[in-house]
């Protein structure tokens, strides 16, 4: 008997319900697949086994890939076009799963990566538009570096999780304008989590238009800082603008102001939030 | 606004939870803009809404806090959770798994919500998108969520179409039904910027809600 025999029959013998469709899609030839090693193993270590795992999250990644920027021809709909963008979108989320998992996807990483692909593939250099895929991989793996622990469950409750950074982002205000700060925390009772969480987690993505976003983003991502400081005193600033407003609201239109922040003078907002460097050096 | 005065309302606090992608935000929409729309994008953390509704003699502000659908989110509900007078657990009949993760969804809010009497906290069920494929794709059978329902205390059941708008005036007005029996008298401030959503409606609903 050759091993490739003796693989199946160990294979037969171990699973009286083999499916031949399942093991034929294996990419490895049949002597190359050892006992532990194939389709239907529960064990641990197999690949197999983490492989349907990962279907979850694949089905988690192509649900929100395809509410990235509804509004947006590049991203969404039937077009071959936004087709090949989603395709592209999805191979770099499921890369990164797949290397970070510790991390794995999380819901709204999908809004960070959509401004890279977006700048890499409308590159004028066809030759460079043709590496976007690559090239927004790595950019957002360089990005999630700094960001990567505000998606984190096991880290909510540490000094680098979400919380500790929506808390810095309250010391700031505080800081700038204690005023408003009373008024937001104390008098209308708005939990800084209730808006910062998603400004934060999703680098104020959700917040602006696609054109402002990238405004955004370039101050963001070229600051000295790094961009951890920069948003929050980008987050700061846009709270410290709409002051008058949120001064004169309750809970509850301060909270919907602040969950559909108004369309602003980005420029200003910049100018704004860089001030609050000056102050606090 | 008009009335610059403070007036004793009714506020209820309504969570809306349930798995990624089943139609909680399409079905919130719904009733508060009558607009469905087929690409929400992943709502990320809470968003929430209001919407004034007559109940009985009552006029009652629903406070309706829209929830992510990904676990990774769950441990951040108790400061969206707190004071909730009422939760409704949505589902995808055409989705086993959505119907599967409704007894975390349960027993995680009331873990978390810290209420004062578990046993009889309100909830209820919506089993949403009966319109998908004529009903031909549907996975779980209304008599195995009725018997879900039976097994956690008699929760109320609604099966809706957020897409065409089916049923789902009528899951909301139970829901603020039940949770006005759970009330919590608030002082609610009308003031500063008004929203289109706040306007009361006037409603010709069934008066009783449970099914």
């Amino acid at each position: 008997m050759n091993p490739s025999e003796i693989t199946r029959r160990m294979y037969n013998s171990t699973n009286c319900d083999t499916d031949d469709a399942k093991y034929e899609r294996a990419l490895l030839s049949r002597s190359e697949i050892t006992h532990g090693e194939h389709p239907l193993s529960l064990g641990k270590t197999s690949v197999w086994n983490l492989f349907f795992q990962d279907t979850e999250i694949i089905e988690q990644i192509d649900r929100d890939v395809k509410r990235t920027h509804p509004d947006m021809h590049f991203f969404s709909g039937d077009s071959q076009f936004a087709r090949s963008n989603q395709e592209a979108l999805k191979n770099v989320l499921i890369i990164f799963a797949k290397l970070n998992p510790g991390v794995r996807y999380v819901q709204g990483m999908n809004e960070i990566l959509a401004p890279l692909y977006y700048v890499f593939k409308n590159d004028p250099d066809e030759e460079n538009a043709a590496f976007a895929e690559a090239d927004a991989f790595f950019c957002f793996v360089e990005l999630l570096s700094g960001f990567r622990d505000n998606f984190v469950q096991q880290l909510d409750n540490s000094v680098v999780g979400i919380r500790s950074t929506i808390t810095r982002l309250s010391q700031l205000l505080r800081e700038h304008d204690e005023e408003l700060w009373r008024h937001l925390e104390v008098t209308s009772k708005v939990n800084p989590q209730f808006y910062a969480f998603r400004w934060i987690t999703l680098l104020l993505t959700q917040e602006f238009n696609f054109a402002d976003i990238l405004h955004i983003w370039d101050t963001l991502l070229s600051d000295p800082d790094g961009p951890q400081e920069t948003l929050l005193r980008v987050c700061c600033a846009m709270l410290v603008l709409i002051r008058k407003r949120l001064l004169a609201g309750d809970f509850t239109s301060n909270l919907k102001l602040l969950q559909s922040y108004p369309t602003t003078n980005i420029s200003h907002l910049l100018y704004v939030a860089n001030k609050f460097r000056v102050q606090s050096v | 606004m008009h009335n610059i005065s403070q007036r004793k309302r009714t506020l209820l606090k309504v969570i809306v939870l349930g798995d990624s992608g089943v139609g909680k935000t399409s079905l919130i929409n719904q009733y508060v803009d009558k607009k469905f729309s087929q690409q929400y994008k992943a709502t990320i953390g809470a968003d929430f809404v209001t919407k004034e509704i007559q109940v009985d003699d009552k006029l009652v502000t629903l406070q309706i806090w829209d929830t992510a659908g990904q676990e990774r989110f769950h441990s951040l509900g108790a400061a969206f959770y707190r004071g909730a007078d009422c939760c409704v657990l949505v589902y995808d009949i055409n989705i086993q798994k959505t119907f599967d993760t409704l007894n975390n969804w349960h027993d995680e809010f009331l873990k978390q919500a810290d209420t004062n009497d578990p046993e009889a906290f309100p909830f209820v069920l919506i089993g949403n998108k009966v319109d998908v494929d004529g009903g031909n794709s549907r996975r779980v059978t209304e008599k195995k969520a009725r018997n879900w329902c039976a097994s956690r205390g008699n929760i109320p059941y609604y099966e809706t179409s957020a897409k065409e708008g089916y049923n789902v005036e009528e899951a909301f007005f139970c829901v603020a039904k039940i949770a006005q029996e759970n009330e919590h008298v608030q002082d609610i401030f009308f003031g500063g910027i008004s929203e289109s959503v706040s306007e009361a409606e006037q409603q010709q609903q069934p008066s009783r809600c449970a099914c």
